[in-house]
């Protein structure tokens, strides 16, 4: 149903709009309803509308019942709150439930609609939207898309079109200051039990001591987790270069699963490393076309179909490795569209890659949280990249600091942060102690924020590095 | 401890150089008569507060005190002499080397000066218009000569790596400084890292943004670090060989030349500072006087206390002023005057040093080395 909204805002282009609908959506003019939630105009029409033109659900009131989870909550005295549509029959509260993909047992402590407030309710019929309080204490058992049903008498198939949540992007998080373990220990507990989807599980760097390595969903997931971390937890954290699942085949014939570089084997004991393709889907104006294969053409993807929407918009769909998509490639797509595109993408299948890990080695010594996994032609224009912002963002230390970019022991690129040689404040008579002392401060303050790796400051602002070597070569 | 220092600041100067950040203001002020009178007002009331008690130095530091009036030295020769048991053995002053005339070195005679402190900062024309200075080379000699006929002690100011200066030029400059026979030589790399708001204070019209161009323009073109090294390195060789000891980072002295005053900074002693921007330690407690004349004239004439500082850790300061001086800490003598945990906790400091020959111990003795003098902030941030 299409509604313009806001349309009592001054600036706005009404009949624009329309033509928009009509030519890019295939509306009819006489289908699109006007309104403003600010005044009311409009609201009583939309209402009417819902009612007349949506279908009423259909269902079967008298089948078992069939409730489908379009989304969850955990409230700390009711336990997982389930947001649920009743397909099939009808539930009623304390009735004993099951779930059908998890196979999870619960008795209902409260149900009730959304009005939008909760508000209780004795029983929810077919066609009813409203939530189901479990009592479960992790939404881990209650996940989105899975199917409700009576425990007395359950329903024979599930709803269908459930897929369990699959983590696809990888990346270890560790607190700024090691003192701040428990804290991030803590805080990614609770983010669970709101976030089906999240996973992790403890790692250890040399570089970055105590941390987790984390899955997510996507890119998207990635920056909200690490954003709730930050704002709703206040943890301070350092987040290494995502990577993707890699499926390596040895010369021993196992199968291991390298979600983290660092434990990438040996080359010379890897068969066949393979590597997650996405199908992706850009919307983007006509006038940025150009822009947007050129990018998409330094990231190994083929363009399967390009399709014009309208004579303004066009689509692209590529082939494309999911380790191209996650390092920089939204931003790049972003920026050279001037905003307007749209990025959208989901596994196809796994390929052969031709990959090998690059190694960064600071003053000789590898630093595990700098190791990325990259495309064998790639390595050198990354790696040289790569050193270079290194170098800019290393402080200089009292010895000279090289810096390698290395795979399998072949030094690829390198840089050298030179030495430190002057480092005083050369007057300080009466006057100057309180402020000398205030500036050692700051220079200490500044060095709390590195992490040590062998005698070498690294700034936290090195870890990120990895991301931002696009910028060099756009 | 048998009496306290005495630190006078003289804000006053003829034009601005744009590399200083201490507290200064122009010579024509129209504060300059109730400053004075406010100098005047704080020395008697701290020497009363005090007790009267006896001064080992007194520092007339600025600015630029010798172009105060002969007068106005009088009136503060006057007040200290009403408010203190006046038997210092150090009197310094100090002098730009174009505003030195009889009448005025007179006045610091009578004054009690035993010695004078010139601004020299390069004896090269290139050297002094690239500092901004407005003095010419030839003006320190004469300068010299006459406070010595008077026998007051000479020290003299050099800065090196200014713009264009060549490891050449600067044995140039301490090879004329040294044949002038100074008892001390400080000498100080051209700063141009720091933030000098106080030096804008009392500036009319400030003058910020023009300081701040000039720094950055300068900074572009001085010796890179390495560069200042090498010429901090050469002075360290040049002024051994000319039988001066580098006693301080930043300073050299004839055997027994030392600065006594300056030694009370060093070595966390006692001293009462007088006038805008200065600093005091009595008693164990930091204080200060704001840097702007509006404020500081304000506050004496209202009566009012000096800001403290209520983070200094004498512990700290004492390790960091310490390491400053060729001697070094005697660790039994530190621990004696600061404490078991602070002689610990200073130890453990500069274990995190081990192996970079930033610092030497013989025996319960550490001291900087050379590389450590350079580097000392490397030292010192372990240390706070």
């Amino acid at each position: 149903m299409p509604v313009v909204n806001k349309v009592d805002l001054p600036n706005i282009d009404i009949d624009l709009v329309r033509e928009d609908l009509r030519t890019s959506l295939g509306f009819r003019d006489d289908e699109i309803l006007l309104a403003s939630g600010k005044t009311g105009l409009g609201v009583r029409e939309l209402l009417d509308a819902v009612v007349d033109r949506v279908r009423p659900p259909g269902g079967d009131a008298d089948a078992p019942l069939r409730a489908l989870i379009f989304d969850s909550h955990y409230d700390p005295y009711r336990g997982v709150v389930a947001h649920v549509r009743i397909v099939d029959g009808a539930v009623r509260v304390h009735d004993r439930i099951r779930l059908m993909q998890t196979d999870k047992t619960a008795d209902l402590l409260e149900i009730g609609v959304f009005t939008p407030e909760a508000e209780a309710r004795e029983e929810l019929l077919t066609g009813e939207v409203g939530y189901l309080a479990t009592g479960l204490k992790t939404v881990q058992d209650c996940r989105v898309g899975d199917t409700v049903t009576l425990a007395e008498r359950p329903s024979r198939e599930p709803l269908p079109g459930y897929r369990p949540a699959k983590p696809m992007v990888f990346a270890g998080l560790y607190p700024t200051s090691s003192d701040d373990y428990p804290a991030l220990r803590d805080a990614l507990e609770k983010l669970r039990l709101n976030d089906a989807a999240l996973v992790y599980e403890p790692e250890t760097s040399l570089a970055l001591g105590f941390g987790f390595r984390c899955g997510f969903l996507g890119l998207l997931h990635m920056e909200i987790v690490q954003e709730r971390l930050d704002r709703e937890y206040g943890v301070d954290i350092i987040a290494t270069s995502p990577s993707v699942e890699y499926r390596v085949r040895t010369t021993r014939g196992a199968e291991v699963v390298i979600d983290n570089p660092a434990m990438l084997p040996d080359p010379t004991m890897i068969m066949e490393i393979g590597e997650p393709w996405m199908k992706v889907t850009i919307i983007v104006p006509t006038q940025h076309v150009g822009a947007v294969m050129e990018l998409t053409q330094g990231k190994r993807a083929s363009l399967a179909e390009m399709t014009y929407l309208d004579p303004t918009r066009a689509m692209l769909r590529y082939d494309m490795p999911l380790s191209e998509v996650i390092v920089d490639f939204y931003d790049q797509l972003k920026s050279r569209s001037q905003g307007y595109a749209s990025l959208d993408y989901e596994f196809a299948s796994y390929r052969p890659a031709d990959a090998v890990r690059l190694d960064v080695l600071v003053a000789g010594q590898p630093v595990d949280a700098l190791s990325t996994i990259v495309h064998r032609d790639r390595a050198q224009l990354t790696g040289r990249a790569l050193v270079t912002k290194l170098r800019e963002l290393i402080p200089r230390q009292q010895f000279d600091v090289p810096i390698q970019a290395a795979v399998g022991g072949k030094v690829v690129s390198r840089e050298t942060v030179k030495a430190l040689r002057k480092n005083v404040i050369a007057k300080c008579y009466g006057g100057d102690i309180t402020r000398k002392r205030k500036l050692l401060e700051k220079q200490k303050a500044g060095k709390r924020r590195m992490k040590m790796v062998g005698q070498v400051e690294i700034p936290q602002e090195a870890f990120l590095a990895v991301l931002r070597t696009g910028e060099e070569s756009s | 401890m048998s009496g306290i220092s005495l630190y006078v600041h003289i804000p006053f100067c003829a034009s601005r150089c744009p590399y200083c950040d201490f507290a200064t203001a122009p010579a024509t002020s129209r504060l300059r008569s109730r400053y004075v009178d406010a100098l005047v007002r704080e020395i008697g009331e701290e020497g009363r507060a005090l007790g009267r008690p006896r001064l080992r130095t007194v520092f007339v530091g600025g600015g630029t005190p010798s172009l105060l009036e002969p007068e106005e030295v009088g009136r503060i020769s006057a007040a200290i002499e009403g408010a203190f048991d006046r038997r210092p053995r150090e009197v310094t002053f100090e002098a730009n080397p174009a505003t030195l005339d009889r009448a005025r070195l007179g006045a610091w005679l009578a004054f009690g000066a035993t010695r004078i402190s010139i601004g020299a900062q390069s004896f090269s024309e290139r050297g002094l218009r690239a500092l901004g200075r407005t003095h010419q080379p030839s003006d320190v000699a004469p300068a010299v000569e006459a406070t010595r006929s008077y026998g007051l002690a000479v020290n003299l100011d050099l800065i090196f790596g200014w713009p264009g200066q060549t490891p050449a030029d600067w044995l140039a400059d301490l090879d004329r400084a040294t044949a002038l026979g100074p008892d001390h030589l400080s000498c100080y790399p051209l700063e141009l890292s720091q933030e000098p708001e106080e030096a804008v204070a009392n500036w009319p019209g400030a003058g910020w943004p023009a300081l701040e161009r000039w720094r950055r323009r300068t900074a572009r073109r001085q010796a890179d670090d390495r560069g200042l090294a090498l010429l901090y390195a050469l002075a360290h060789r040049r002024l051994a060989r000319r039988g001066s000891r580098h006693y301080e980072i930043s300073n050299w002295a004839r055997p027994g030349k030392e600065s006594l005053h300056n030694l009370t900074y060093w070595r966390n002693g006692q001293w009462l500072g007088v006038g805008a921007g200065s600093h005091s330690h009595l008693a164990g407690v930091r204080s200060r006087r704001p840097a702007a004349l509006t404020a500081y004239v304000d506050q004496v004439e209202r009566g009012l206390p000096r800001e403290v500082d209520a983070h200094s850790d004498a512990a700290v300061d004492g390790a960091i002023l310490g390491l400053r001086l060729d001697r070094g800490i005697d660790l039994a003598r530190f621990s004696a005057r600061f404490g078991h945990a602070s002689r610990d906790r200073l130890v453990s400091g500069l274990a995190k040093l081990d192996g970079r020959a930033l610092v030497r111990w013989t025996g319960d003795r550490v001291r900087l080395t050379p590389r450590g003098r350079i580097l000392a902030n490397e030292v010192f941030v372990h240390l706070v």
